[in-house]
């Protein structure tokens, strides 16, 4: 694709270059999804997919639908994420991790 | 005087009183001083006399039965029925108003007499109270007894003969004297002296006479009518009889006594109730609504009157809308919009029609209720199959009403910037979204209804296709009121916020690269938006290719722990096509671009199937359904692409068919190739593959599961143990705001 890597410099020109072209783009409306970068997708203390509030979030029924405050995701040090809501409410209760009975530490918040 | 009538006999002072009482009696005049007269005798005579009560009374009541024999023979001497009760009724009036006055005089008498029958010493105060107790005056009962042992025990049957007699002729239509029967009624109430129930000598006689008389008369009367003329006019005579023998219980019975009604409801609606309801399925089925609410009147004082009208009415409309809907199959099973007008619209009718014979009476809407939900459940017309794949080998799946499908379908046509909400005023649209609602209520399907709103309002935020945003989430509000399952509706609220919070994202983006006016980005929570985990693969035009690094590292600075998955087949653009014959703003999707832009680099080659799939990297079936929209697009009358072979189908895409860019490509206005223009190719957003599309059936089927499992064990946790049909009403409530769950 040779001929592909010359029209790849032509782009990186101006609209006004590729005016002879057949087709311009004016305008793109690019659709992507996220989701916590997590191994196992529900949270093993609420049973709850970690994409979705927690219970006790979704309980609570939040009215408010705009600004809410999300219910997040947290990583441990042994690479095993909960509900932030969950974990908190859990290390009072016994400082490890539920699944692999670790020492619990934060390595990292989603946000 | 006091003084030299020390002893005072009852026998001097009677002489002079017994005169006196026999004017009052006749009701001839009495001079004050003669009234006054007759207080202070009276009084001697108690006080002085010993034995005077007891004589006093004696020689009352002698009198008092004396003239009652002389009245007796006054009433008896006329022959005639009605100078019978006349003269009755004078004499009663005039003896009536005697106990009231007579009395008076004699209370002295009273307070002696009941002295001596309660304790032996009268102290006054404790008289008074006594007689405060016992209103009835023991004259007045005097007089009142004697009345009803001599005359009326003699002449009641007489009386009340005549007295039925002449309401016999009333009933004929014949006019007379109400106050005749009136009166006499009234010398039955006021003759009883049982203070307890002061009703009864009432209601043994007259009352029981009445109802006798009423029971025979249209005992007669009504199969008469019944047989002359007919069970609809009938009716109407049924209804009238039972309004005019109310007014006249009203008018000549005490009131509270609904004895007589009863037993005419019972004579003139009670026994022909098999022909009169025989009558009720053709009167619904002509909409007879002034007939069926006097039908509805009168049956409704029968206790079972009302429960055979409530089935002819569901079936009515079971096989009223049933057959509507078979009628106009055609149309409505294409255009979503026409059948829920049509749905509407049988549900306006039979509302009236209930409004109308029935005037909104629960029962019946509750029976219209049921009916419509059959109708609208109904899969005769059309069944949505839920189609499982490998599933559906295995299991069954009962055939369920499309209907949810095509409710969704108009509410997107409402929602979305279409001809139809073009059309309409915001009021129109809201009225019009209420009434979906409305429908929604009676289906039982309501998770399929949800699958479909969803993906809509995902076409509409992604393409940002929406009429109005506000109505939109009014929508949602009102889907909660409803009742939708809340996990739903969260999701659904969720989407707003997130395309809110997505505007936002996408303003930071361009201000912190200045260069890339021409990209919107949407990055939105999975968990809300995602259909299936499937996403197409697609080699992207480097235009957009470049883009796609910036975006994810502007987005890991921002937020951290999550991972971005672009959902190309979501994305859509527009694009400028530029050809001899002028220019054109295309809007596309994003797999309709790659292909397109295949051809940037050799715009006049012939490109092969194969080529093409091997630029786009597009599965199969989504380059055959890409490439079918640009040389097939139904609203062009000059496709963007050609081809050869050409085919009727995009199946029949083989490896060599060859493609090229149309170069006279033009938009036809009027007949006439416009130079410029704008055309928007994107048609329905495609949300999902066939393969998720067959996840998702299976996954309304496998949700369906999940929510009885769940139901019945919040059911069984709350109550321990139940019986199985117990279980399965309580699992419908709980489950009917999304499904029936089907007995198994």
């Amino acid at each position: 694709m040779s001929e592909n890597s010359r029209m790849d410099e032509n782009d990186n020109d101006k609209k006004e270059v590729s005016q002879e072209k057949m087709f311009t783009l004016k305008k793109w409306n690019a659709v992507a999804m996220w989701s916590w970068d997590v191994e196992c997708d529900t949270c093993a203390i609420c049973r709850v997919q970690v994409m979705d509030a927690c219970l006790r979030c979704q309980a609570e029924s939040k009215k408010d639908f705009y600004g809410k405050q999300d219910c997040v995701v947290v990583w441990g040090e042994c690479n095993h994420s909960f509900h932030y809501c969950c974990m908190s409410l859990w290390v009072k209760q016994n400082n490890r991790c539920p699944l692999c009975q670790q020492e619990w530490s934060i390595q990292r918040m989603g946000k | 005087m006091l003084k030299e009538k020390g002893q005072l006999k009852f026998e001097d002072k009677w002489t002079y009183m017994r005169p006196i009482v026999l004017k009052l009696l006749k009701q001839e005049p009495v001079s004050p001083s003669e009234w006054q007269e007759l207080f202070y005798d009276v009084h001697l005579v108690c006080l002085w006399d010993e034995k005077g009560p007891m004589k006093l009374r004696d020689a009352l009541h002698e009198d008092i039965i004396q003239f009652i024999k002389q009245a007796q023979t006054k009433v008896l001497a006329q022959r005639q029925e009605e100078a019978l009760l006349k003269a009755y009724i004078v004499e009663w009036r005039k003896f009536f108003t005697q106990c009231n006055y007579l009395p008076t005089p004699f209370r002295q008498l009273e307070s002696s007499l009941q002295g001596k029958t309660t304790a032996g010493n009268s102290s006054i105060q404790g008289n008074n109270i006594k007689k405060g107790q016992n209103d009835e005056s023991i004259v007045r009962k005097l007089m009142l007894d004697s009345w009803n042992e001599s005359i009326f025990m003699d002449i009641k049957r007489r009386l009340q003969d005549s007295a039925m007699k002449l309401i016999h002729a009333e009933r004929n239509g014949e006019a007379f004297d109400s106050q005749l029967v009136i009166g006499v009624r009234e010398s039955y109430v006021n003759l009883c002296s049982n203070p307890d129930d002061h009703l009864q000598i009432y209601r043994e006689n007259f009352e029981a006479a009445y109802i006798e008389s009423t029971d025979m008369f249209y005992r007669l009367k009504a199969p008469e009518q019944l047989a002359e003329n007919g069970v609809q006019s009938y009716m109407r005579y049924a209804d009238q009889k039972l309004r005019e023998e109310e007014a006249r219980a009203l008018k000549y019975l005490e009131a509270g006594s609904n004895g007589v009604i009863q037993c005419c409801v019972n004579v003139l609606v009670g026994q022909p109730l098999p022909v009169l309801l025989a009558e009720c399925a053709p009167l619904i089925k002509a909409g007879e609504t002034d007939r069926l609410q006097l039908m509805f009147r009168l049956l409704e004082r029968v206790p079972e009157g009302v429960q055979p009208m409530l089935k002819e009415l569901e079936n009515h409309i079971v096989q009223a809308g049933l057959a509507d809907m078979v009628a106009a199959a055609d149309i409505i099973t294409q255009d979503s919009e026409k059948y829920v007008e049509r749905l509407l619209e049988l549900f306006r009718k039979f509302s009236k029609l209930v409004h109308d014979a029935f005037s909104d009476d629960p029962r019946f809407l509750t029976a219209r209720d049921k009916a419509f939900k059959t109708v609208v459940n109904d899969t005769k017309v059309f069944c949505l199959e839920l189609n499982t794949g490998r599933a559906a080998a295995t299991k069954i799946v009962a055939p369920e009403s499309k209907c949810p499908e095509l409710l969704a379908n108009y509410c997107d046509m409402l929602l979305r910037r279409t001809p139809l909400s073009k059309r309409l005023t915001t009021e129109e649209i809201e009225s019009r979204l209420r009434d979906v609602l409305l429908v929604l209520k009676y289906v039982s399907n309501k998770d399929v209804f949800m699958r479909y709103h969803k993906a809509h309002l995902t076409r509409r935020l992604i393409l940002d296709a929406s009429a109005d945003s506000e109505k939109e989430e009014d929508m949602v509000e009102w889907l909660r009121e409803v009742g939708m399952p809340a996990d739903y509706v969260n999701k659904l609220a969720r989407m707003f916020q997130d395309i809110k919070v997505s505007e936002d994202l996408n303003a930071q983006f361009r201000t912190s690269t200045a260069r890339h006016d021409a990209i919107n980005i949407k990055i939105l929570n999975a968990g809300a938006w995602a259909r299936g985990s499937e996403r197409v693969t697609v080699s992207l035009p480097v235009e957009l290719e470049d883009y796609i690094p910036e975006v994810e590292e502007f987005y890991k600075k921002k937020h951290s722990g999550r991972k971005l998955q672009w959902y190309h087949h979501m994305s859509n653009g527009t694009i400028t096509f530029s050809t001899n014959g002028g220019k054109f703003d295309l809007d596309v999707t994003t797999f309709q671009m790659a292909v397109l832009f295949a051809w940037n680099q050799r715009p006049h080659d012939k490109i092969t199937y194969e080529n093409l799939r091997l630029a786009t990297e597009l599965p199969d079936g989504e380059l055959r359904r890409t490439l079918w929209s640009l040389v097939a697009f139904p609203k062009l009358k000059r496709q963007l692409l050609q081809l050869t072979p050409s085919v009727t189908n995009p199946k029949d895409f083989t490896e060599h068919t060859v493609f090229w860019v149309n170069q006279e490509f033009a938009l036809i206005k009027n007949g006439k190739p416009q130079r410029r223009g704008k055309v928007n190719l994107i048609g329905r957003l495609q949300l999902s593959t066939e393969r998720s599309q067959m996840e998702d059936n299976q996954s309304i089927v496998q949700l369906r599961i999940f929510r009885t499992q769940e139901a019945i064990i919040k059911i069984l946790k709350m109550r321990k143990k139940i019986s199985n049909a117990a279980l399965q009403t309580e699992l419908v409530d709980i489950l009917k705001n999304m499904f029936l769950p089907s007995k198994k």
